[in-house]
């Protein structure tokens, strides 16, 4: 039986991805530089408390709508997901995973004292705390990989509101079916940003047969970290 | 002439005293703690197991299915529940959107809570559902309009009594209180939800919910949701000895679990139970349940309170004052102290920040009085030609960002000191009221509607007593009114005024005196002294001012006003904690003095770390100009102050302010931004530089006399309303500021006319506006457009993820900039 709100932990996040969101191409890392580097990441690692929360619903009805656009009903729950990649990306899935997972408040109140007192130390925590959300990310997906291993079920990989054509106006049905304000604390603007904004909102599709794709070996695996199907001695493309 | 309580209001016109309507004597009883009263359990869980679907809005059962409603109430009632909570968590206006108004959704709920034959309906108030500023975008006055109209709504209805529950910002419960206790003359309960780390999700911990809550004027406080109750347990006995109001827990039935698609919850009616006994005998007095309880576990509880009578448990008598994240608590005999700095009187530097709008200087002010211990913070905003109300508004929730110390706030405009505590995440400490009749009447309402503590100054029309006994009077004559309205003693501190000695020397000795009458004729008010003037006119007046303080510890002082960077004070504060006993054992004063000797190198208090370390770099090969332009180009900020020092005061006076500008520092920013532009230098590196260059500035700007320093510009910098990224604004501000520009930074989710206003105001001639999301892109558009119609001189350079040369040109910029350097660039075309 999971728990409907998880700490998933972040132990360590990649400083080639950080790099990465710093614009980084091969320049020289000065000393100061890379030691506040250093000192980013750890701040990033002490503050955050990542939680995630997930459930799985099945599939309802496949619809078109006048215009064209395909839409997904779930059983159980009001979230429709609408738009072409959506349907594509959930095509012959019978059941869908929806997770949402947070750094937490600490991290947006550490931005916010950086952003009104040291300008550099903000775009390297900034760039720290998204590493590190995604790495959070992966964690909560690893847990629906887990929920539908546990059925017998194979899943492909999580997929955001705001990517391809699934519009960012279905985040407050997302958030509120996983009662996401109250459990992981995770608010919406007017402008549908979340807050705190080091947070991850998605849905994957959970199939009755293997998807390959990136899941197909576990040492190219983003998750693997974080995997209990393959800890049990299986993988998620063969239990 | 006494005042009359009951006509007093505050200048925003707030009733200082409120009178309860209290539906009948046992919840008059339960109120003052006397009798325990029983609430309902889960209302949410109630309707999932009637096919609730996951995202559906519950409140709109209240209208299509209220049979299904009464039936859960009833259900609860049969149980033995006291009180029913009404289903209205979510029912906001926001939430509701067009399926229903908020009138409609009240008057059912609480028709369906009435239709199950409770004692007591309370209307039920969860959070907004989004973030207030300054972390979100949701306004104090727009969170608490929104709760009013909920208020309104259930109390026309006829509810009992209010919940406003589940709360995790401080500044929220606030907002919602104040719209129960501005709005309707019911009783309030308030509850926050905390984590297992004992802090709710915005870092708020069970003391401060409760001190600050209880001041506000709740009728009962306490914690429900999220965890289980023997988890809540310990958090209750946290919370207890700080609410002077009755205590309530409604915990969870342990945690959520998802099982076959459900949720469900682990503990059982009797594991629950055995908990909730546990906070019975801590002293709680209300109880019920949350998420996961059931009926069966109302009916636990209902036997539990059976037959037993309420503990009393004992109450602080400390002097307290939080914010969202700190309680700073002094129990009798404790001494503290309040850092004086945020202060524009007699400082040069800090006057210009205020009028320019450029806080930076606050901000470092506020961190090195926060490192160097100080307890309390101060924030003055008075200066005649600037708007000390907004001023102090923004500076309150800026200081929020850079300290968890609680503030004091400092202002002689009543309204200013309203606006300031109205929104304050927090109980803040008011600096001042006096004797003055129109004084006590404009000030104490405020004190006593936002719960707050008080300084009150010994003076009067007459002006300040010569005498101990002439200052004793004023206060006895304050305290009279703070005693009348109800303030607690403990909130009420009297600053019995600091005169030179130079000027009357009988003054000293009347002044320690009047500490020592007061505290002796009034029991539990406080004391407070800004002790520096003493010394006026007089030689070492370090000196003077710390054997000054330490005879006023002596006769009882319990907060001082001093600039805890200054050594003498730190000396006189550590050693008096000492000697009083309250430093147990001497730990800090030996923990800091241990080896010190007399005429050894005084010790000198920490700074922000910018000017601290003067590492010199003097090894360094090549000339003065050489080497700062290495350090700027490899980012060293440390050595960059000595070196331009150095520079300046070397040989014939031909190194002065504008040569270091234009042949050393702007050269050396010149080359950092080709090397950027040549992606030899990423952005860290091109910060990291900025902030070296800076480093260099700010000490030509402390020794060169302001105007040396050309300025130009002025440019305005915004994050658009309804985004709060503002990393790329901040970034192009430190490269435009280097460049010698005038940067009004106008912070993140800003609307479009208050920033046509001050372009307008300044006549900015350029304008950098910043957008992250498609979403926010519009506001972009609006602000252009405004920008266009009210200050058509204005160039506008847009720039943010989101954005491109077409879509720039779409929204109706005159300039797209890829990244910070090219602003830099823009800028020197348009402002030169």
């Amino acid at each position: 039986m999971a728990r409907m709100v998880e700490s998933v932990e972040v132990a360590s996040v990649e400083r080639s991805e950080v790099l990465r969101y710093l614009g980084y191409h091969g320049q020289e890392v000065t000393p100061e530089v890379d030691a506040r580097l250093d000192q980013a990441v750890a701040a990033v690692l002490s503050i955050a408390r990542p939680r995630a929360s997930f459930r799985s619903f099945e599939c309802g009805p496949r619809t078109i709508r006048d215009d064209g656009t395909p839409e997904l009903s779930l059983l159980g729950c009001t979230l429709v997901l609408e738009g072409k990649s959506i349907a594509q990306h959930l095509d012959g899935a019978v059941e869908v995973g929806v997770m949402a997972v947070t750094l937490g408040a600490g991290i947006e109140r550490e931005l916010r004292r950086l952003s009104l007192t040291d300008p550099l130390g903000q775009i390297l925590f900034d760039a720290a705390a998204t590493a590190a959300i995604e790495r959070a990310a992966d964690a909560a997906e690893a847990l629906l990989v887990a929920d539908a291993a546990s059925r017998g079920l194979y899943t492909n990989w999580r997929f955001s509101p705001g990517y391809g054509d699934l519009p960012l106006e279905c985040q407050p049905t997302l958030l509120s079916a996983l009662d996401a304000t109250r459990r992981l604390g995770i608010t919406l603007t007017p402008s549908l940003l979340m807050v705190p904004t080091k947070s991850v909102t998605a849905v994957l599709g959970y199939f009755s047969q293997p998807q390959g794709g990136a899941r197909q070996r576990c040492e190219a695996c983003n998750l693997r970290d974080y995997c209990s199907v393959r800890a049990s001695g299986d993988t998620c493309q063969s239990s | 002439m006494p005042l009359d309580s009951t006509t007093l209001t505050t200048p925003q016109g707030h009733k200082a005293v409120r009178t309860l309507r209290i539906k009948d004597d046992h919840l008059a009883r339960v109120l003052a703690g006397e009798e325990f009263l029983l609430f309902d359990g889960a209302m949410g869980t109630q309707l999932q197991e009637r096919g609730l679907a996951a995202g559906d809005v519950p409140e709109l059962l209240c209208l299509t299915n209220p049979d299904q409603i009464t039936e859960i109430h009833a259900a609860y009632v049969a149980a033995g529940s006291e009180v029913v909570t009404t289903n209205t968590f979510g029912a906001n206006a926001t939430k509701l959107g067009d399926a229903a108004t908020v009138e409609e959704i009240f008057s059912a709920a609480i028709g369906c809570a009435r239709a199950s034959g409770a004692r007591y309906v309370a209307a039920d108030i969860g959070p907004t559902g989004a973030l207030l500023q300054p972390m979100g975008t949701l306004s104090f006055e727009d969170a608490y309009a929104l709760f009013a109209e909920q208020v309104k709504a259930a109390d026309a209805a006829g509810a009992d009594l209010f919940i406003i529950e589940t709360m995790a910002d401080l500044a929220e419960a606030k907002a919602a209180l104040l719209a129960v206790k501005e709005n309707s003359y019911l009783p309030a309960f308030v509850t926050m939800t905390f984590d297992e780390d004992g802090r709710t999700f915005l870092g708020t911990t069970p003391e401060v919910a409760a001190v600050t809550l209880s001041a506000l004027g709740a009728d009962v406080v306490g914690i429900n949701c999220s965890l289980g109750p023997s988890d809540v347990a310990p958090l209750i006995q946290r919370m207890l000895p700080w609410a002077h109001c009755p205590v309530m827990a409604q915990a969870n039935a342990g945690l959520p679990h998802v099982h076959d698609g459900r949720t469900v919850y682990t503990i059982s009616p009797e594991d629950y139970c055995q908990a909730v006994t546990s906070m019975l005998d801590a002293g709680v007095t209300v109880i019920g349940g949350c998420c996961g309880t059931s009926p069966a576990f109302i009916a636990g509880e209902r036997t539990l309170i059976e037959g037993r009578t309420p503990v009393q448990c004992t109450l602080s008598n400390s002097f307290c004052v939080t914010s969202a994240q700190q309680l700073v608590a002094l129990a009798p005999g404790e001494v503290g102290v309040i850092g004086e700095r945020i202060n524009p009187t007699g400082k040069k530097r800090l006057k210009e920040a205020l009028r320019s709008g450029n806080h930076d200087l606050v901000m470092s002010e506020a961190i090195s009085q926060t490192n160097a211990g100080a307890q309390i913070l101060d924030v003055n905003a008075g200066l005649p030609e600037i708007d000390e109300k907004a001023t102090l508004v923004r500076l309150v929730s800026e200081l929020a960002g850079v300290t968890t110390l609680p503030l004091q706030i400092d202002s002689a405009d009543p309204q200013a000191i309203e606006a300031a505590v109205r929104s304050y995440p927090g109980k803040a400490l008011i600096n001042s009221c006096n004797g003055k009749q129109e004084v006590l009447e404009a000030v104490l309402p405020i004190a006593k509607h936002y719960g707050c503590a008080i300084v009150a100054l010994t003076l009067d029309e007459e002006g300040i007593p010569a005498t101990a006994e002439g200052r004793l009077a004023v206060a006895k004559r304050i305290v009279a009114e703070t005693d009348a309205l109800g303030i607690p003693r403990a909130d009420v501190v009297v600053d019995c005024l600091t005169m030179a000695a130079s000027t009357d020397q009988t003054q000293p000795r009347q002044i320690v005196r009047a500490i020592r009458l007061v505290k002796e004729a009034l029991p539990g008010v406080r004391t407070v002294l800004g002790v520096s003037n003493v010394s006026f006119g007089l030689p070492y007046r370090e000196l003077v001012n710390a054997t000054f303080l330490t005879a006023c510890f002596g006769a009882g002082l319990d907060l001082a006003i001093v600039n805890p960077l200054a050594q003498r004070y730190r000396d006189a504060y550590a050693s008096w904690r000492a000697l009083s006993g309250e430093d147990e054992s001497a730990q800090d004063y030996i923990a800091h003095y241990a080896g010190m000797k007399e005429g050894g190198p005084v010790q000198t208090a920490p700074t922000t770390g910018q000017e601290a370390a003067s590492a010199a770099s003097d090894d360094e090969p090549g000339t003065a100009e050489e080497r700062i332009r290495n350090l700027v180009l490899s980012g060293r900020k440390e050595a960059v102050p000595h070196e331009v020092r150095a520079l300046l005061s070397d040989g014939d006076g031909s190194h002065d302010v504008m040569y270091v500008i234009n042949s050393v520092l702007i050269p050396a920013l010149d080359e950092v931004g080709e090397r950027f532009e040549k992606g030899t230098f990423f952005l860290p590196q091109l910060m990291a530089s900025a902030e070296a260059a800076k480093a260099g500035f700010t000490v030509l700007r402390e020794e060169a006399s302001g105007s040396d320093v050309p300025s130009k510009g002025p440019s305005a910098l915004a994050t658009v309303k309804g985004d709060i990224h503002d990393i790329g604004k901040n970034i192009v501000r430190m490269l435009l500021e280097n460049y010698g520009y005038d940067v009004i930074d106008l912070g993140r989710d800003v609307d479009p006319q208050e920033f046509t206003d001050v372009v307008v105001k300044h006549h900015v001639k350029l304008a950098g506006l910043s957008a992250l999301m498609t979403t926010t892109v519009p506001a972009m558009a609006e602000t252009i457009q405004l920008l266009h119609m009210q200050a058509p001189w204005c160039k506008v350079i847009v720039g943010g993820a989101v954005l491109n040369p077409e879509y720039a040109e779409m929204v109706g910029a005159d300039f797209y900039a890829k990244d910070a350097a090219e602003s830099a660039r823009i800028a020197g075309e348009v402002l030169g």
